[in-house]
């Protein structure tokens, strides 16, 4: 039996009080604001200290789920957050297994090919929108040209709400693929060479070494990486901003709540600040990763246990 | 035991006393006396500054700020700049947060009107109510503005809150008069004359149009001429279409889509959605494209980028009765708002008397080209010449009198910009249907 090192009596509480700090920054850092969300989207606050705020019950709850044609927008930017989602968590997903093997190999310039890949992640958003920005420029950027030499043309993240939707999920996958693959380069490393080199004597070809060998060991990075890529792109907005701004039918719901929490401008028109509503959308969209995200991570864990016992 | 009791006392302590600095800050003011002592006693103190980008008025500023701080050595200016469409939301930000006493405002405008149901008052007034504006009434400086220009741009509730700094217009076209004198072509007075301009530039490879389509908004204002050549009263469109008298795809409107989507796909050049709004005046300059349909801010910028380059302003021809586009359509534009919890109260009004001193507002107006809201002023620029016979015409246009009811969906407004190859759209009826569907919408749900 292990000893209880933090002494007798009331001294066993010890631990507690060495808590306390480390708790009280969470509820107030983090769990205080998400139930103070909670707590906003019942009210009509706009965000401006000192204005009068009123309890409105579930108004903003029926307007943004039942109220006219805006809610069958917000249904829309609903389906096109999982939209989102499904493309760049399953795009990044591969993309990154597939690189991570790449510069697993033993060959020169590895590291040089793993920072490359890597470099996007450490670039904000404001200027992985400003790369992209001018590499889609439509008057003679290098992708414009690209297009002309094959007799096309586009306004890229200025055109249809559907071609601009498609060039963000590129730019969400370029920016964060690193991410997927580091972790997949770190688990592909845990795996023992002699595991290889005793299939390699049994005579497994490449896919048997692939599925039998490395996919198996790499359960735990691929649970993390779909985890991580689902909830990464649920939560996305900050790329639909910098790259396309508010445009009708490009918004995804984070972006939604963005842009009702601090008045989308359109023209010279700017309209007002709608915290209180755009934390009721927000409570949709923590529903709506809360599910996705309980339901991917019970089917990974009962996977993980299947496979690695 | 006892030390354990009293370290926990400490840390609740200093965590109280933590969440009492964050929830110091004054409650805000308006009502504070807002006399200015004399400036010998005055303490140092640095004014904070927030305007929005605009190149040519911050370069004024720039040197405004200079010569004020010459003139009141214990003021020093600390000017920041943002992009414009985020200043609503830096402004709430830094107001809330007392971190600035001067704020660059937008006039106020698109107020709930008696019949607007079920809409959200405007962030200016959500502003003034929660009482982050200072009220400025009885200012001297008040004095050297139109008293229409502060009843109607900085005015609530009897009581004034902003100077306005002048208006624009939004619904004009600047041309390059050597393009259209080297293909023959007469300033285009009709839609006609405009379609056939175009198509004269289109064949000789020349782009007909341009826009700093980048920030969006620039695509479609350009064609407000296309609405104000039917709606001339654009406070009587607003409240026809709340009531249902005008429909966006009744057969007067639907007149006003077609041209909308001639102007999108045949007049406005490929790839201006990738323009950022303060690049587009050096475009135009450069002589690369016949026309540059924006606002009248713009000219200054354009005289910038290349003084030597030759061209004029018009409306925007939307019908083919010359009679009908003889509008110019646009807003009060700027202003200048002081932080009611601002400690540099008297700095912030020395600031802007100075600024409204009828010398360095002439130097604004025609820095920036606004049409001047102080009696005394003039713009003397080009554009000013170019505006001058239109100005009895001059109207405020729709957007700053639409308020969108609640439940109204995206497409509730009569933008160029959603014709491709900018939006989804191609066929005209089937736009106007959907934007009627979306206003009508709303309107349903606000009864």
């Amino acid at each position: 039996m292990m000893a209880y090192h933090f002494g007798r009596g009331r001294a066993r509480l010890s631990p507690y009080f060495f808590l306390i700090p480390g708790i009280l920054l969470y509820l107030i850092i983090a769990l205080g604001p998400s139930l103070a969300t909670s707590v906003f989207s019942f009210t009509d606050a706009t965000g401006i200290r000192g204005a009068p705020i009123h309890w409105i019950g579930l108004e903003n709850y029926r307007e943004f789920l039942l109220l006219g044609q805006a809610s069958r927008d917000n249904y829309a930017a609903l389906g096109r957050t999982l939209i989102f989602c499904f493309f760049v968590t399953t795009i990044q997903f591969g993309l990154g297994l597939l690189v991570a093997m790449l510069v697993n190999q033993r060959l020169k310039g590895t590291n040089f090919f793993r920072t490359l890949y890597f470099m996007p992640v450490i670039l904000g958003a404001v200027i992985q929108g400003l790369i992209w920005s001018l590499f889609l420029y439509p008057l003679g950027g290098p992708m414009d040209q690209i297009f002309e030499f094959f007799g096309k043309r586009s306004e890229f993240f200025g055109g249809p709400a559907s071609e601009a939707f498609g060039w963000v999920i590129v730019v969400q996958i370029w920016a964060n693929m690193g991410t997927t693959m580091v972790i997949f380069l770190a688990g592909l490393q845990t795996i023992p060479d002699e595991l290889y080199e005793a299939a390699q004597i049994d005579g497994a070809s490449g896919w048997q070494v692939f599925s039998n060998v490395t996919w198996p060991l790499l359960t735990p990075s691929v649970n993390t990486n779909l985890l991580l890529n689902i909830i990464g792109s649920l939560q996305a907005w900050q790329l639909f901003l910098v790259l396309i701004g508010y445009r009708n039918g490009t918004q995804v719901l984070g972006y939604l709540v963005y842009a009702q929490g601090f008045g989308q401008t359109s023209g010279s028109m700017v309209n007002p600040f709608r915290q209180g509503y755009a934390a009721a959308a927000s409570i949709v969209l923590f529903f709506l990763v809360l599910v996705l995200g309980m339901v991917t991570q019970t089917y990974l864990r009962r996977r993980e246990e299947r496979i690695l016992g | 035991m006892r030390k354990t009791l009293y370290s926990l006392a400490i840390l609740l302590v200093s965590l109280s006393m933590v969440l009492s600095a964050c929830a110091s800050q004054a409650t805000p003011s308006p009502e504070a006396e807002v006399e200015a002592p004399p400036e010998e006693t005055m303490e140092e103190v640095t004014l904070r500054v927030l305007v929005h980008q605009n190149p040519p008025m911050v370069e004024f500023m720039e040197a405004f700020n200079q010569k004020f701080m010459e003139k009141h050595p214990n003021v020093t200016v600390d000017m920041s700049v943002v992009n414009a469409n985020d200043l609503a939301t830096v402004t709430q930000t830094r107001l809330t947060a007392n971190d600035v006493d001067v704020v660059d405002m937008f006039a106020f405008t698109n107020a709930a009107l008696p019949y607007m149901k079920n809409v959200e008052p405007p962030n200016w007034q959500t502003l003034i109510e929660a009482g982050y504006l200072l009220d400025i009434s009885g200012q001297p400086f008040l004095n050297n503005y139109y008293p229409a220009s502060i009843a109607d741009a900085g005015t609530y509730n009897g009581k004034v809150y902003q100077i306005n700094l002048g208006t624009v217009s939004y619904s004009g076209i600047y041309y390059n008069k050597a393009l259209f004198t080297e293909y023959n072509l007469a300033v285009p007075t009709t839609w006609d004359e405009l379609v056939t301009a175009c198509e004269t530039f289109t064949a000789a490879d020349i782009p007909c149009m341009t826009a700093g389509g980048k920030d969006g908004w620039p695509i479609f204002v350009g064609a407000y001429g296309l609405i104000g050549s039917l709606y001339p009263d654009q406070a009587a469109l607003v409240e026809g279409l709340w009531t249902g008298s005008i429909k966006w795809n009744d057969a007067k409107s639907m007149e006003m889509w077609d041209k909308m989507k001639v102007y999108a796909q045949n007049m406005m050049e490929p790839g201006a959605s990738g323009i950022a709004g303060d690049a587009a005046p050096g475009r135009f300059a450069s002589g690369a494209v016949a026309m540059f349909s924006g606002g009248t801010w713009y000219a200054a910028a354009i005289e910038a980028a290349e003084p030597d380059f030759e061209w004029g302003y018009i409306p925007f021809p939307g019908s083919d009765n010359p009679e009908d586009n003889k509008y110019l359509f646009g807003k009060y534009d700027q202003g200048w708002v002081i932080a009611a919890n601002s400690p540099n109260t008297e700095a912030a009004l020395m600031y802007l008397a100075d600024f409204s001193e009828p010398a360095n507002y002439q130097e604004f107006a025609n820095t920036v080209g606004f049409f001047p809201t102080q009696p005394g002023a003039t713009l003397d620029t080009q554009i000013g010449q170019e505006v001058a016979p239109y100005l009895e015409n001059f109207r405020v246009g729709y957007e700053q009198y639409w308020v969108a009811p609640k439940g109204a969906g995206q497409y509730a407004n009569p933008w160029a910009s959603y014709f491709q190859p900018f939006g989804e759209f191609d066929d005209a009826q089937e736009l106007a249907d959907k934007v009627q569907e979306d206003l009508q919408s709303g309107l349903d749900a606000s009864q």
